[in-house]
């Protein structure tokens, strides 16, 4: 069977990637680089903690609950933050600022809403795990079988949704060219909603995921969010799949990686994880800066099958 | 009851504002004239005052024949060289302006390292992403790397000012004076930071940087070399913050690798700046004034606050910036004091010329 790291790392891959596909639909399609995307994700643990303390909810039936909430919170963030600085015609860089300032924002209220959680109805609402709640199938974790099968169904769902539906083909179109798209008669502003509802919700369904194995608390964003971005780097910031490859090899390579060289150099490595995401980051951005996607594709698969045909005369 | 602030809040409360100032006109220099969205400024803060932890110490036990491991033995070390500079206000003061200097020489090789990315050509918002995850690396590192500053425990600093305490001006306590020390020394370097800074908004190289942000292309076919220049902006405004984290670890006393988040020394310098308004050194004045004599009252009455807030008064600072900054992009992108167009002659001078053209 799958050994329990490889099974850890996977999970981790799923959460990393759900993010990084969030944070890339919120660039390419409504231009807005999203620096609160890993703090959805807290939000998320919350709103799962919030379901199973509070509401006696099962763990993975609060799923659903992170996916609604995380998409309310995702259109409130469109309607009162990125709304109004679009109409202002702000610059890419001051959306960037903006979203910073959400993230210190968002920190600041999830700290405020744990000690509410502690002050009034007496959890532990700081590092905190809920794996308690989790079951096992055939020495499987339930994290690890739910992560799985939520990242292949999100997956699925939006390549239909992206490839089969006009809504998905609108979209594409906004990113492509939000004035022209207008002038096609596709309501922007609606299928930005549409978007953000969706950037809003893959984190904080990922997030529902972090407090299964990791000690969560309302700042544990800032140890994700570099993975987040590396993924997304390296992922090039313009396809979905692009951005889910990114986030499963920088999540895989993570905890892999990291995990083998601890047993070979010791353990004081693990507390530079990270370092191997902003590694990958930063070879990425001095070689092929364009990311996976920029890459000649065509040209690489040529190459291997001219070198496969060779192989198989000689 | 309300406290009434003592005069211990006051001297810290100009030192912060001068702290912040050397930062944020830098800031300016940067973001406001060039357009560079800078997200890795507490990187720069840190290599100086890092660099205040690991030189310092190291250099005066040399000088003074102390052999034997630096950082097992720190604090008797230090309280040793803490008494040779007490008794030698010269050595001192040299001990000092070495340290500034190299701080600013460290905070300027953090700022070309940190641009080696526009070197490359990229994009301009692949450079905040980056910057936001360096920033992260490296206080990771001072925080978890041991040989640097001990890790999680941190390093005494040599105390250039000590010497101060044996002056009694006015009757005012030892460390009262010594405070005063160091607000003279970092006044000082403000007077010349700011100096240069508005020298530079008003001169030529001012306005090929606002041209150089207003649009790359154009100011490119003038014949500039906007990565050369991008570059130099970065290192010189990566510098003067690292002078700036060097006087404020010296004003610690100590350093630990969480010093120099990324809140207070980047998030914060930059609402600040916005706040004055862009490109504009008398707002970025103002702006930085009234946000540092804000957080220093919450921080002053924090106990008063509990009871009014609903919530611990410790998130109330991260809230207001994250409000703050939200609202200043929404409502006021250009500041209190915004950007006035630069005019480099006067109309008599113009009307001069054209007299003498005789057009």
């Amino acid at each position: 069977m799958i050994s329990l790291l490889v099974a850890n790392s996977i999970i981790f891959a799923n959460i990393i990637a759900l993010m990084a596909i969030s944070a890339t639909l919120a660039l390419s399609r409504t231009n807005v680089p999203n620096f609160a995307v890993a703090t959805f994700g807290t939000i998320g643990i919350y709103i799962s903690f919030t379901c199973i303390k509070l509401l006696g909810l099962g763990l993975y039936q609060s799923l659903i609950f992170c996916f609604i909430g995380g998409g309310i919170v995702g259109i409130i963030v469109y309607q009162l933050l990125i709304k109004p600085l679009r109409n202002r015609g702000a610059t890419r860089e001051e959306i960037m600022i903006a979203t910073l300032g959400l993230d210190i924002l968002l920190i600041a209220l999830l700290n405020i809403y744990a000690d509410y959680l502690t002050r009034n109805f007496k959890l532990m609402a700081r590092d905190f795990t809920l794996s308690a709640y989790d079951f096992t199938v055939a020495g499987l974790s339930g994290a690890f079988i739910m992560s799985t099968i939520t990242f292949i169904t999100i997956m699925i769902s939006l390549h239909l949704i992206f490839t089969r539906t006009s809504v998905g083909i609108a979209m594409k179109a906004i990113g492509e060219d939000p004035l022209l798209a207008e002038c096609q008669g596709i309501n922007t502003e609606r299928l930005c909603v549409i978007t953000w509802f969706i950037a809003g919700a893959l984190p904080a369904v990922a997030g529902g995921f972090i407090p299964i194995y990791w000690i969560s608390n309302p700042n544990i964003s800032l140890y994700i969010v570099v993975s987040v971005f590396a993924s997304c780097v390296l992922g090039g910031f313009t396809t979905i799949y692009d951005a889910a490859l990114g986030g499963y090899i920088i999540g895989i390579s993570q905890t892999l990686f990291i995990s083998h060289l601890a047993d070979i150099v010791g353990s004081w490595i693990l507390s530079y994880g990270f370092f191997i995401a902003l590694l990958i980051m930063i070879i990425t951005v001095f070689t092929f800066p364009r990311g996976l996607y920029g890459l000649p594709w065509n040209r690489i698969i040529e190459r291997l099958r001219i070198q496969f045909y060779r192989g198989g005369e000689g | 009851m309300i406290s009434i602030p003592g005069i211990e809040f006051f001297t810290t409360l100009i030192f912060y504002i001068i702290i912040f100032l050397i930062i944020t006109l830098s800031y300016n220099l940067a973001y406001g004239y060039s357009g560079i969205p800078d997200f890795g400024r507490a990187m720069a803060a840190g290599a100086g005052g890092f660099l205040c932890g690991y030189l310092p110490g190291r250099l005066m036990a040399y000088i003074l024949g102390i052999r034997g491991d630096y950082l097992s033995n720190v604090y008797v070390i230090v309280d040793k060289v803490n008494m040779t500079l007490e008794s030698n206000p010269p050595l001192s003061m040299g001990l000092l302006i070495l340290t500034l200097i190299l701080g600013a020489c460290a905070g300027g090789l953090i700022g070309l390292l940190a641009s080696l990315p526009i070197l490359r050509g990229m994009r301009i918002f692949y450079l905040g992403v980056t910057l936001l995850a360096f920033q992260v690396g490296f206080n990771t590192i001072m925080y978890h790397y041991r040989p640097i500053l001990r890790g999680e425990l941190g390093v005494p600093i040599p105390d250039p000012f000590r010497w101060l305490m044996h002056y009694r001006i006015l009757g005012l306590s030892p460390g009262i004076t010594r405070s005063f020390g160091l607000i003279a020394a970092a006044g000082i370097v403000l007077l010349i930071i700011a100096y240069y800074c508005i020298s530079v908004g008003r001169s030529p190289l001012g306005r090929v940087l606002k041209a150089i942000r207003d649009d790359e292309v154009a100011a490119a076919t003038l014949g500039r070399d906007i990565r050369r220049i991008y570059i130099k902006v970065m290192v010189v405004s990566y510098a003067i913050t690292g002078i700036a984290g060097a006087l404020y670890a010296f004003y610690q006393g100590y350093v630990v690798g969480l010093h120099f988040d990324k809140i207070d020394w980047t998030f914060w310098p930059i609402a600040m700046v916005i706040l004055g308004g862009l490109a504009n050194n008398r707002g970025t004045f103002l702006g930085t004034i009234t946000f540092i004599v804000l957080r220093r009252l919450i921080i002053f009455y924090k106990s008063d606050l509990e009871f009014i807030l609903p919530f611990s008064p410790i998130w109330l600072e991260s809230l207001l910036l994250g409000v703050i900054l939200i609202l200043l992009l929404i409502y006021r992108p250009r500041g209190l004091l915004p950007e006035r167009p630069e005019i480099p002659l006067s109309r008599e001078e113009i009307e001069g010329i054209r007299r003498k053209v005789g057009a």
